[in-house]
């Protein structure tokens, strides 16, 4: 399994020279499953560059929302593939009792917001809500669990042969829970993220930020930590960056987060934040998912 | 993929809503099995839910009643929490609750169910002292 960050950013794009290296493209996750099958996770403004990574070819990829807040979908009108009939799409996301997944999604891409309509798309384009038991993409089995966030609001865990991603982008397990007291069975998303390969996790605060924002839908970064370390994941990036964060204070809470995670136990390399671009190689020999090198 | 046992999000959430009340709180999976009480209830009943462990609705009814007017138990089935999550629908009921120093408390239940867009996962109870009182002073919360 490959797996490339297209998008880092939480709450709303910040693109600009101080965000430049962790990027500014709000939440999306590129991955390659073991047979060449292609995912999308959310579909933030770093869905435009992942389309456009695929050139013209005939495309058929599977998107996995976690929930419709806009950060997480408001790349799809502008992906490419999305306006090409030889495309087929699969979009799953949460079921709500108010409306279809279809329905949500319409009031994003529909006027006053967009200029085309769903029905307009040219590609193939299906809604599916995801079901409470997993199923199969390709190779991989794909299991979607909700998670503590503001709204319906799922996590996502994929395995693929020996390996595996946690995806729990926006995710506030310790709101009002001590993480590291709590019963495992009563961790929000700990089933997703047990002894993943690569835990892809909310990291949205620095600690002294998060008093502020309790109940926001966010982990503090030693919130990250603990649920990282119940949860046993090998490797963890955080994700999903406060729109005010340069790269300069995101260097910052990396650094603290290794420094914690070493106190905790954990190889320091086993943490780091997200950056847009970022490309990482999952492999099932027990070594952590080892990052590749940043394309351009 | 490894498996876990993992209590739904509704709970999860129930049960950290309820960790941070005062008031008396019980909460049961949606097969009615007693997954949590908060620390008001423990007091109440003589013992933190931590000491518990797991118990069935015999070993429960046996321990805390609860117990009727006349001082007969409850049938499991009747207990609002239970009607609750087999109904889909709000229960409410006075009753008494012995806890474990011999006390009773006359109380008034009412108990919710907790329903998603995928069905029910559970109910959650909050008791009241009595109007009447129970013979004991007021619940310590």
């Amino acid at each position: 399994m490959k797996v490339k960050l297209w998008g880092t950013r939480g709450s709303v794009p910040s693109p600009g020279p101080e965000t430049v290296r962790y990027g500014g493209n709000t939440s999306c996750v590129g991955v390659t499953l073991s047979d060449g099958s292609l995912l999308a996770l959310d579909a933030g403004t770093g869905i435009r560059n992942l389309g456009i990574s695929l050139g013209d070819a005939p495309t058929r990829l599977h998107i996995l929302l976690t929930h419709l807040h806009l950060d997480h979908i408001q790349g799809l009108v502008f992906f490419a593939p999305a306006f090409r009939p030889q495309t087929e799409i699969v979009i799953w996301g949460p079921a709500s009792p108010e409306a279809s997944l279809r329905d949500r999604i319409a009031r994003y891409i529909s006027a006053p917001l967009s200029p085309v309509e769903v029905r307009e798309l040219p590609c193939d384009v299906s809604f599916r809500h995801c079901p409470e038991t997993e199923w199969e993409i390709g190779p991989a089995r794909i299991r979607a669990a909700s998670v503590a966030h503001r709204g319906p609001t799922l996590g996502y865990r994929i395995d693929d042969g020996d390996v595996s991603l946690a995806y729990i982008p926006d995710h506030e397990p310790a709101l009002g829970a001590d993480l590291d007291a709590l019963e495992e069975e009563w961790i929000s998303g700990f089933s997703l993220a047990r002894d993943a390969t690569l835990l892809i996790h909310d990291g949205q605060y620095a600690d002294e930020e998060y008093p502020d924002h309790v109940g926001w839908g966010h982990s503090a970064t030693s919130h990250a930590l603990s649920f990282a370390r119940r949860a046993r994941a090998r490797r963890t990036v955080l994700f999903h960056h406060d729109p005010m964060h340069s790269d300069a204070h995101l260097d910052g809470i990396a650094a603290t987060a290794r420094r914690r995670w070493e106190e905790l136990g954990g190889a320091p390399d086993a943490i780091e934040l997200g950056a847009e671009r970022a490309e990482y190689a999952l492999s099932g020999d027990g070594a952590a998912a080892a990052p590749a090198a940043a394309g351009a | 993929m490894p498996i876990v046992s993992q209590k739904p999000l509704e709970l999860i959430l129930a049960r950290n809503l309820m960790s941070a009340l005062s008031t008396p709180a019980f909460l049961v999976d949606e097969g009615g099995l007693l997954v949590f009480y908060n620390e008001a209830a423990g007091v109440m009943l003589g013992k933190r839910f931590e000491e518990l462990g797991k118990v069935g609705p015999q070993e429960w009814g046996s321990m805390f009643g609860p117990f009727d007017d006349d001082g007969k138990p409850i049938p499991y089935d009747d207990l609002p929490l239970v009607r609750a999550v087999r109904s889909g629908r709000p229960a409410h009921a006075e009753l008494s609750i012995r806890s474990t120093d011999g006390a009773t408390h006359r109380v008034e239940v009412s108990a919710l169910p907790i329903l998603t867009a995928h069905g029910s996962r559970g109910a959650i109870a909050v008791f009241w002292p009595s109007e009447a009182g129970d013979g004991n002073g007021a619940l310590a919360t």
